[in-house]
């Protein structure tokens, strides 16, 4: 093999490199702080980083970036897990079932179950990356404006999975959602859409309503009752989870790590959506779904897999053919740039060796996060031991720098507020959060690739049937958005036999 | 009240949880209603193919209308059970509004005294309201914090934060 060999030459190079090795490390530690602080996203780490990579030689610049890439992926899980605060997007996915296992006292396992997923995802996409590139490269060509917005659609119908007691709580949920999500310049003629006259409502303020519906909304909702304190039932207990039970999760992990990497290609698709994407097939195919959102090992395998399993595929098209996967490769592209090598096909032929050096510690980057990661769990677990009466005080004097970061905006900690307010009363009457934060995320895409891909195809809705991933892509979402209704028609139509009714669009199942 | 069997409908709600449904489901229509209803001042999409600003406003605001319809339908028709969650009760409530109304000036102070001094009350004051009352370690804990937090986000990762006028 080819690959192989320029890899070993790589692996080679790269222990010459110690500097190099100690770079990456570093990344990924920042990446790992950043990742976990509400706000700062990996993007905006490899963005603060960028500079400081200038002086460096390429090798060690690009991998120190590239590590604070996948730990800033990771470490959104650390705090999404214990504090129900997401540090990154992708992590509002991994909140919904962390978090449970945190208030059943499992929250060691579900932060190494976290990290092992992480690792594994991640390594699966940097393999995939090493030994597939130019064949899975084409893919990406493949993905025009029907398949962008067809996947969107596919994310939004994972709505009536994630809508815990009732669907139709939920499927409002989303559709609040979209509509929030439609704030903002018009994709298309850049006409601003309900911003009352601010500025700063020009883009969807989709991080300070996360933060607001998940981290302020547990905040205020822990000011209920100040007595009542996490204490035993939110003990750190074992971190490494039994092989026994992780080895149940391999499937998932496996799952959600390719649907990250097929994610990850498609340029404008990131980690946010591959958790979303990766849970609800991992619901799906579980023996037990009605355990998902109530704390599930599984949940939290799959969002993590699925996250880091973006960050090969986001490379894979960045390296190969110079369309960055997401904002972080993006970034990384300039950063590439800047270091005098352009991305593209010619790359791997002009800089093979390069590449296949970056490709080595890029391996040593995930095998790091994964050391860095165990070793410090037992740590920041202890913040879980702190009193109550002081950790919410923290958790919401985070909540309001980190959402001021992103934008340097104070208006933007008043959309927080706003948000955890509304999350806190959506808690108390069962509305869930994740169907709003997922439609943020999806509703713009969305939006933007239909109304293109109507364009390109002069005005006809062809493209919505004549285009087989396009086609393929909105019956699987018929399918996933009817299919929970469908059982629950079902179920009530047993159950009305047996003389119980229930109304249509009601699920607990 | 947010642990009842079904909510929404089916197996029936507390009262408490059926008017939260209704007032939540007419106050979203209100909203949707008046999103429509603003379309109508977004101008013209210039390109014949497109479909223009106000369609995905109108089709989100349609189906959330037709949905909290849907909510009130199946509310009223729910019977109505006990609750069997322990109260939150007043001082519960009075907890959660001084936090959130705390949340709400700290941001209006960080305007004119600054992110280091709006934080060290906002906290000092917080953990004063969830019953720790130390007179010595409130203001230590939350000077501490607020520096860590400070020189993380200022220094290290150099996000300039607010200085306040009566500084400036």
């Amino acid at each position: 093999m080819h690959e192989l060999g320029m890899l070993m030459n790589g692996v080679a190079t790269l222990a010459a490199n110690p500097m190099a090795l100690l770079l990456s490390l570093v990344g990924v530690a920042l990446g790992i702080v950043i990742g976990a602080l509400p706000g700062l996203t990996a993007t905006m780490g490899v963005a603060i980083l960028l500079p400081f990579t200038f002086g460096m030689d390429p090798v060690s610049g690009l991998l120190m970036i590239s590590g604070v890439f996948f730990g800033g992926v990771y470490g959104g899980s650390v705090t999404a897990i214990l504090l129900k605060i997401p540090g990154t997007p992708a992590a509002a996915a991994t909140a919904m079932d962390g978090f449970e296992l945190t208030k059943k006292g499992m929250a060691g396992v579900a932060l190494g179950t976290a990290t092992l997923s992480s690792f594994l995802g991640g390594m699966a996409s940097i393999l995939v990356l090493i030994f597939l590139a130019p064949v899975l490269a084409g893919f990406a060509l493949e993905f025009s404006a029907s398949e962008s917005f067809a996947l969107a659609v596919f994310g939004l119908s994972i709505i009536a999975s994630i809508s815990g007691k009732s669907v139709v709580k939920g499927l409002i949920a989303g559709f609040l959602g979209l509509l929030i999500a439609t704030v903002g310049m018009d994709p298309m003629g850049g006409f601003p859409r309900f911003t009352g006259g601010y500025t700063e409502l020009f883009n969807v303020p989709f991080i300070p309503v996360m933060i607001g519906l998940f981290a302020a909304a547990e905040a205020f909702k822990s000011m209920e009752d100040p007595k009542v304190r996490l204490g035993m039932a939110a003990a750190l207990g074992r971190i490494i989870p039994p092989w026994a039970t992780y080895k149940s999760l391999l499937g998932v992990v496996s799952r959600s790590s390719i649907l990250g990497i097929v994610i990850g290609i498609i340029p404008g698709a990131g980690s946010d959506i591959a958790a979303y994407v990766a849970y609800n097939e991992a619901r799906r195919f579980s023996k037990t779904p009605e355990n998902y959102g109530k704390g599930e090992l599984g949940g939290v395998a799959a969002c993590e897999a699925g996250a880091n399993g973006c960050t090969g595929g986001a490379l894979l098209t960045m390296l190969t053919l110079g369309i960055p996967g997401d904002a972080v490769t993006a970034v990384m592209l300039g950063a590439l740039t800047l270091q005098g090598l352009q991305p593209g096909p010619l790359l791997f032929k002009e800089h093979g060796d390069l590449v296949f050096t970056l490709f080595a510690g890029m391996i040593f980057c995930y095998v790091g996060m994964l050391v860095l990661g165990l070793g410090s769990l037992r740590f920041m677990g202890r913040i879980l031991q702190m009193p109550k009466s002081v950790l919410t005080p923290v958790i919401l004097a985070l909540c309001v720098v980190g959402t001021y970061a992103i934008n340097n905006s104070l208006f933007d900690i008043g959309i927080m507020l706003a948000a955890g307010v509304a999350g806190y009363f959506m808690q108390k009457w069962d509305f869930p959060a994740s169907p709003v934060v997922l439609a943020l995320i999806m509703g713009p895409m969305a939006e933007a690739n239909f109304r293109r891909a109507l364009s390109l195809s002069g005005g006809s809705y062809d493209f919505l049937y004549t285009r087989p991933i396009t086609a393929v892509l909105l019956t699987v979402a018929i399918l996933t958005m009817l299919l929970p209704l469908v059982k629950r028609w079902r179920a009530d139509r047993a159950g009305a036999s047996g003389g119980a009714a229930a109304g249509p669009l009601e699920a607990s199942k | 009240m947010s642990n009842a069997p079904v909510q929404g409908g089916g197996a029936g709600a507390p009262l408490s949880t059926k008017i939260a449904n209704l007032v939540i489901a007419v106050v979203l229509i209100a909203v949707a209603a008046a999103a429509i209803a603003s379309t109508g001042d977004f101008p013209k999409t210039m390109l014949a193919a497109d479909v223009g600003p106000a369609r995905f406003p109108i089709i989100h605001a349609s189906v959330l209308i037709v949905l909290c319809l849907i909510l009130i339908a199946n509310t009223l028709r729910m019977p109505t059970i006990a609750d069997d969650t322990p109260p939150v009760g007043v001082a519960g409530y009075a907890g959660v509004a001084l936090g959130i109304l705390a949340t709400a000036a700290c941001l209006y102070a960080m305007e004119y005294v600054g992110y280091a001094v709006a934080t060290v009350v906002y906290m000092a004051a917080l953990m004063w309201l969830m019953g720790q009352r130390s007179p010595l370690w409130n203001p230590v804990i939350a000077v501490v914090v607020t520096a860590v937090i400070y020189f993380t986000f200022q220094s290290a990762l150099q996000v300039p934060l607010p200085v306040g006028s009566l500084f400036e």
